[in-house]
């Protein structure tokens, strides 16, 4: 569905990413994973057109991305739910949802989108007259993913879902996130937390300073001796039963 | 003088030779009209100078340097109205614009970035009314909108007025030079870079900001009452008007904001422009807008910008560097 | 003493002025929100249509109102070229290159106004602009009331674009965090330009109104820019009603000022206060 293919990329002077590649399989969960500075956020906003590689290609469904601005990107079925939340303050949430659907496609499946955004995260629509900003943290995550479904993505790309939030919600957005993928939407996300990234996905990349350290399916993973290191405090054997 | 020797590189040889030609024009009988386009040239310099240190080096984008001019030239005509001569007039105006920048000082250094400017472009604004509707010499009959004559310059040279409009300009190069070179403005880099981050490091920023606000209204001043005597009169609408801001602007930004030598090259250029848009005069600020928008787009850095990326002017200024006498290399 | 009476007429003078302010300052207030960029040039533009009335008027014979359907879309596309060529090339230039060429803006328009109309002052006079009605036993110019409903029917024809239209979310989207609203598919670089081109409708009428309250002449522009300022810096900047009660306080600080100390004193005062509330209130006095 998306293959990225030996990308460099550039902060101003700092180089983010080296010589990375990827594919991501449609209907498929996978996680991305890595320390701070390693590059995970910039390989996202990368898919999502804010930065562009130097070197490398993108492709998502045979057609090339790579040099293409993040609307045009979101028009065609990638989208992103940025780390942070990143909603609009001031705005009410239902008016967060809605500037979801803002691109082509999504405007006529407004309703439809709606409807299902409120099946996942039913808490939002008693909220929708609310400013987003008095929303509760996990509030806004859930607001945030679901203005992501707004815009009716084949491919959804999220950043840092669980950042400060308590475990039993971050739960339930993994939860939301099972439901989503069952409705034929594939994901990709991004975190720091190895073991569970590792339990939720079927396969996961390791970055680790801006390159593809390690990749494979959840199983195989369990098995590499480097996770064990890499990730001290985890034993595979761990990892692996509560799988 | 080994001190002065060691730094006599070609570069500062050329520049001494050319101060000095200009010093002796007047007397080796240069022609009027030079004499004028250089007294013209004295006086932008100086200003644009002073603009560029704020601007370009202290990131105070000032839009009320007619204020300081204006005040200056008002000091200079309402004095000789009480007889104060001229000369004394100039240095009691630059000092009384030196105590207005530091009174407006107190509200606009309140204000960061855009705020500043809009801020500070009230000023000259404020002022224009104010010496509309404020006669305090001369009777009725005087001041307003009518403005004032200057006195007492019957006797007064071309050639004494352009010696002082030189020094002026001399001089203010020379501060640009100490003051980039001393701690001020290691402090004024460190502001501009970032306003926060300095104070939390101990950098008083508002003193820090002062100093170059206020020489840069002493030194506009300076010129400023200079430009009013050599005119003989001063009224309000024409002196605390944007168009001045718009040559100090001008100056800067062609010849290259943040640079030494862009205040110079951009005044040669402007004064160059003055004389050949004479003709067009109603069009004038026409193509200086234009001119101002298309440098600021394609060379931030203005001319010397351009240059800079040169073989030609790296290899000028290597040769201008060259010391002439090898007195100890460090 | 002054007898409160007398003060009745000032007050609803200065409200129903305060209206053409709020007008005049919405354009400025709408680009800061949204660009965070204090546009110089904006009180030229709003002469530019006083002056494109003007035209309308002396070749054309078109009533002053009736000749929007020029200026609107002529500061329209004016507003979205200085946007989409000059501006968004500014920005990432450095942090004063957007003011160094708005103000080169400025000049040209000030100047172009001088070469086709000459420096002399001129009106948008209609026989309406010029009559008069009565409150009472007060009388008023009904241009006033004019400015005043304009201002009112502007500012919720922009409330509502704002809220309603996908247009509108993405202006506002936009404005409160860039990044996020790209990633909605949101093409922000042609948003700004809307922006900046609906901020000159508003420019556009501003300007009509303008002509037909007070003389103008090409260097009108900076009064009415620092006016404008003044009005979002108390309304606090990017608010709609915050700018109309702006308005309304600078619309009585000039005709209370002007009735205690004389006509010539009332900008002085405007400015000043500016001056003033800055130095108090850098970011605005209802500002957040």
């Amino acid at each position: 569905m998306l293959k990225v293919r030996d990308i460099d990329v550039f902060h101003e002077t700092f180089q983010a990413l080296w010589n990375v590649s990827l594919d991501v399989r449609k209907g498929e969960m996978l996680a991305l994973i890595g320390a701070n500075t390693s590059g995970k956020s910039t390989l996202l906003d990368t898919i999502s057109g804010l930065l562009h590689p130097t070197k490398g290609s993108i492709e998502f469904e045979g057609k090339d991305i790579t040099k293409l601005d993040p609307y045009q990107i979101v028009e065609l079925g990638i989208t992103q739910v940025p780390e942070g939340r990143g909603i609009f303050p001031e705005m009410t949430a239902l008016d967060n949802l809605v500037i979801g659907s803002y691109s082509r496609q999504a405007r006529a499946k407004r309703e439809q989108n709606l409807k299902k955004v409120y099946e996942h995260f039913p808490i939002l629509e008693g909220r929708k007259k609310q400013t987003a900003k008095t929303l509760s943290g996990g509030e806004q995550q859930m607001l945030s993913i679901g203005r992501g479904l707004m815009a009716d993505p084949k491919l959804m790309l999220l950043d840092e879902m669980s950042l400060g939030l308590a475990p039993i919600i971050v739960n339930e957005l993994f939860k939301a996130l099972r439901e989503i993928r069952e409705t034929g939407i594939t994901i990709l996300f991004v975190e720091q937390n190895v073991r569970r990234s590792i339990q939720e996905a079927d396969r996961a990349y390791i970055l680790e300073n801006g390159r593809v350290t390690l990749s494979g399916t959840s199983a195989e993973l369990c098995e590499e001796e480097q996770v064990k290191k890499a990730y001290f405090g985890i034993t595979t054997a761990e990892i692996c039963e509560e799988k | 003088m080994k001190f002065l020797v060691s730094r006599l590189t070609i570069g500062n040889v050329i520049v001494g030779a050319i101060v000095i030609i200009l010093v002796v024009l007047p007397v080796a009988g240069g022609p009027r009209e030079w004499l004028l386009y250089l007294l013209l040239f004295f006086i932008y310099l100086a200003m644009a100078n002073m603009w560029n240190l704020l601007a370009g080096y202290s990131g105070l984008i000032s839009l009320c340097q007619p204020a300081f001019l204006g005040i200056a030239g008002y000091a200079v005509a309402m004095g000789t109205w009480v007889s104060i001569p001229w000369w004394l007039g100039i240095i009691g105006g630059a000092i009384i614009a030196g105590i207005f920048a530091i009174l407006i000082a107190f509200p606009v250094f309140r204000l960061s970035g855009i705020y500043f400017a809009i801020g500070t472009l009230v000023v000259p604004e404020a002022l224009r009314l104010l010496f509309f509707l404020w006669k305090p010499v001369g009777g009725e009959l005087q001041g307003g909108g009518a403005g004032y004559i200057i006195k007492g310059l019957a006797d007064v040279q071309m050639s004494t007025i352009y010696w002082t409009a030189l020094g002026i300009a001399v001089a203010s190069a020379v501060i640009m030079r100490i003051i980039l070179n001393s701690r001020l403005g290691l402090g004024l880099a460190a502001i501009r870079d970032n306003e926060r981050a300095a104070a939390s490091c101990g950098v008083n920023t508002f003193r820090i900001k002062l100093y170059p606000f206020l020489i840069s209204a002493v030194i506009t001043g300076l010129a400023g009452a200079v430009f009013y005597v050599y005119q003989g009169y001063i009224e309000p609408s024409s002196t605390f008007n944007v168009k001045w801001t718009m040559i100090i602007l001008l100056a800067t930004v062609i010849g290259g904001l943040r640079t030494e030598g862009g205040p110079i090259i951009g005044t040669i250029i402007v004064v160059f422009l003055y004389f050949l848009l004479a003709r067009y005069a109603g069009y004038s600020l026409l193509i200086q807008g234009v001119i101002l928008i298309a440098i600021m787009l394609l060379s931030p850095q203005g001319i010397v910008g351009i240059m800079r990326n040169t073989r030609f002017y790296r290899a000028i200024f290597q040769l201008a560097n060259r010391r002439l006498a090898n007195a100890k290399t460090e | 003493m002054t007898d409160v009476g007398t003060l009745v007429s000032p007050i609803i003078m200065g409200i129903l002025l305060g209206g053409l302010y709020a007008l005049i300052a919405l354009g400025l207030s709408m680009v800061f929100g949204v660009m965070r960029l204090i546009n110089l040039a904006h009180g030229d533009l709003v002469i530019l249509g006083s002056y494109i009335a003007f035209a309308c008027m002396t070749y054309l014979g078109m009533d002053p109102i009736l000749s929007l359907v020029i200026a609107i879309p002529v500061l329209f596309g004016i507003g979205f070229f200085i946007q989409q060529f000059l501006m968004s090339r500014a920005f990432a230039i450095s942090a004063e290159a957007p003011l160094i060429i708005a103000f080169g803006i400025a000049l040209i328009i000030q100047n172009t106004n001088q070469i086709m109309w000459t420096p002399l002052s001129r009106g948008l006079t209609t026989a309406y602009s010029l009559s008069s009605f009565h409150l009472g036993s007060y009388q008023f110019p009904l241009s006033y009331l004019l400015n005043f409903i304009a201002a009112v029917v502007v500012m919720l024809a922009l409330r509502e674009f704002l809220r309603r239209t996908y247009l509108g979310k993405a202006i506002t989207a936009a404005s409160q965090d860039r990044r996020a609203a790209q990633l909605m598919g949101i093409n922000t670089k042609m948003i700004y330009g809307f922006a900046f081109a609906i901020a000159m409708i508003c420019a556009a009428i501003a300007g009509i109104f303008l002509g037909m309250t007070f003389p103008f002449t090409p260097t009108s522009g900076i009064q009415f820019l620092i006016i404008a300022f003044g009005v979002v810096i108390i309304g606090g900047l990017g608010s709609i009603f915050g700018t109309f009660l702006g308005g309304i306080i600078l619309g009585l600080v000039q005709t209370l000022t002007g009735f205690f100390f004389g006509p010539a004193t009332q900008m002085l005062f405007i400015y000043v206060i500016v001056l003033v509330i800055l130095a108090i209130r850098p970011k605005g006095l209802l500002g957040r």
